[in-house]
């Protein structure tokens, strides 16, 4: 692996980004949106009492802070992938001394930094108006950090195997589509995942989504306990690991089988 | 006459450019089918933890989301498209090729509004009315004559609506070319996935008044449950008719500033 140039790529890419913050800020407000729809939503069912067990600032406080790691998370990159194999972008990289996932990564840092640049201040100014309650511990805060690490090497890796299969097939992304709904299902954004119905809650419990999104937010806000956060965090790696084989695996085969016309 | 051949021709040019790929159809309908098994979802989640919102229970609020659908539905099938070859990404008032437009020998406001259809979208179209009828049975017997009439015609308003909002922001393109001011109203637009009265008062007033998303499918749903009061509704009417005259006005005014893109 080619460390220098791959870091060069990174600053690269990011000053570029930079540039267009406009569009990305757009894109940042977009993902923000639903989730501050069932903010709302929840938080006018639970009215002054609770809701399983969660009063109106402590559900604000958990989708404030979903707000940011959704962002701090969500794979971007994945979805261009298809389309740098289709139109054959990815030879010229494979010419490159160094691994075309430094092009996704490169992609990845400068998109978290120009979305943050956004979506800080606003979930700032949101926490303002809407006055969410959070309990947080050097604890939380401390299990916090890799889960979130986790969260986003999962959802990345995960989409990135997804998006690899463009090798065999034209329209691949639509899986991506498919991640996301999922994601919206079960990954704590339609509702906290203690507030989804039973059968529902177990899915999410097993199926990676939620440990894509949600479960940092859970560690962090402190809706789990020791063991629960013990178990989310094997669970968690366990699914990582899994996604890294399978995106070495896919990418491997995928990369004997690609061949591009003209240059 | 004139107007209603030339849709006919429009409809039929981007069909037939449309149905060259079959598998974009099955794309479509994967997608679809997500969006509608998402939305019932939503509610069959939110609606197992609390029986009523704010007024609001389980057919009341899946008639709304089935007015939603519908809206969506009308967007994609050619407001959408059409608003966004001219102001979208990449799109004419950016690139230049808005001068062709501009010779066409037809009213301007009718040629972006009509020019572009996705046949695939009736797709989305019958799936809404699906859970439309729906809703209907779960409401059960109490439909009047009067209440069908008041859905109609506020239904009518809230396509109005929607079409002087999209207008309004693609005409802001004419002031400032480089931002997407249709993604914004298209983000802004799952806000009125839910009753406009569930969210908190400072936003009930912006959805309501400034960028009215909230009317669009507030008050038709609320005409069909028979909780419309007819104020309420002449309302409606008189702002929709005032929304469709300023989006016109700002979209002839912002014409004039139109400069062409090239050198």
């Amino acid at each position: 692996m080619n460390q220098r140039g791959g870091w060069a790529l990174i600053k690269n890419t990011w000053q570029s980004w930079i540039q267009h913050r406009g569009f990305f800020f757009l894109l940042a407000f977009g993902w923000m949106l639903p989730l501050l729809v069932y903010l709302f939503i929840w938080s006018a069912a639970a009215g002054d009492g609770t809701i399983a067990g969660l009063t109106q600032e402590s559900l604000a406080g958990y989708y404030l802070i979903l707000i940011l790691t959704n962002q701090l998370t969500y794979a971007t990159t994945n979805w261009t992938v298809g389309d740098n194999i289709r139109y054959g972008q990815i030879s010229r990289w494979l010419l490159q001394p160094m691994s075309p996932i430094y092009h996704a990564l490169s992609q990845e840092i400068a998109g978290k930094v120009v979305f943050m640049l956004f979506s800080i201040p606003i979930t700032g100014l949101l926490a303002l108006i809407i006055r969410p309650q959070l309990n947080l511990t050097w604890g939380q805060a401390l299990i916090f950090l890799p889960s979130i690490a986790l969260a986003w090497a999962l959802r990345f890796f995960w989409g990135y195997w997804l998006a690899l299969l463009a090798f065999w097939v034209t329209r691949a992304d639509s899986l991506l589509a498919l991640q996301d709904s999922l994601i919206f299902l079960l990954g704590g954004h339609l509702a906290p995942i203690a507030l989804l119905p039973p059968g529902l809650q177990t899915l999410a419990r097993l199926l990676p989504f939620r440990y894509m999104s949600a479960f940092p937010v859970e560690v962090l806000t402190g809706q789990l306990g020791v063991q629960e956060t013990l178990i989310g965090l094997s669970i968690q790696l366990g699914w990582t690991v899994l996604a890294i084989v399978l995106y070495r695996w896919v990418w491997t085969r995928g990369i004997r089988r690609y061949e591009a016309v003209g240059g | 006459m004139h107007h209603l051949k030339l849709i006919g021709a429009f409809f039929k040019v981007s069909s037939q450019a449309e149905l060259a790929y079959r598998v974009n159809f099955f794309i479509r309908l994967l997608h679809s089918g997500l969006n509608l098994l998402t939305g019932v979802l939503s509610l069959v989640v939110i609606f197992n933890q609390v029986e009523v919102i704010k007024g609001w229970d389980m057919p009341a609020a899946l008639a709304l989301l089935g007015v939603y659908l519908l809206l969506g539905a009308l967007r994609g099938l050619f407001i959408g498209p059409s608003l966004e070859s001219v102001a979208g990404m990449d799109g004419e008032i950016w690139t230049g090729t808005y001068d062709f437009t501009l010779l066409r020998p037809v009213d301007q406001q009718f040629l972006i509004s009509f020019r572009h259809w996705r046949i695939f979208a009736l797709v989305d179209l019958s799936m809404a009315i699906g859970v439309l009828v729906y809703a209907l049975v779960l409401l059960g017997a109490q439909l009047t004559i009067g209440m069908v009439l008041s859905f109609l015609l506020t239904l009518l308003a809230g396509v109005t609506l929607l079409y002087a909002a999209l207008l309004a922001f693609s005409a802001l393109v004419f002031w400032n070319p480089g931002f997407l001011f249709t993604w914004v109203i298209n983000d802004l637009f799952q806000l009125a996935r839910y009753p406009v009265g569930l969210y908190p008062g400072w936003l009930r007033l912006v959805l309501t008044w400034i960028i009215p998303v909230g009317l669009m499918t507030t008050i038709p749903a609320q005409a069909l449950v028979g909780t419309l009061s007819p104020w309420m509704m002449l309302l409606t009417l008189a702002f929709t008719l005032a929304a469709f005259l300023g989006a016109t006005w700002l979209f002839r005014h912002g014409l004039k500033k139109y400069t062409s893109a090239s050198s």
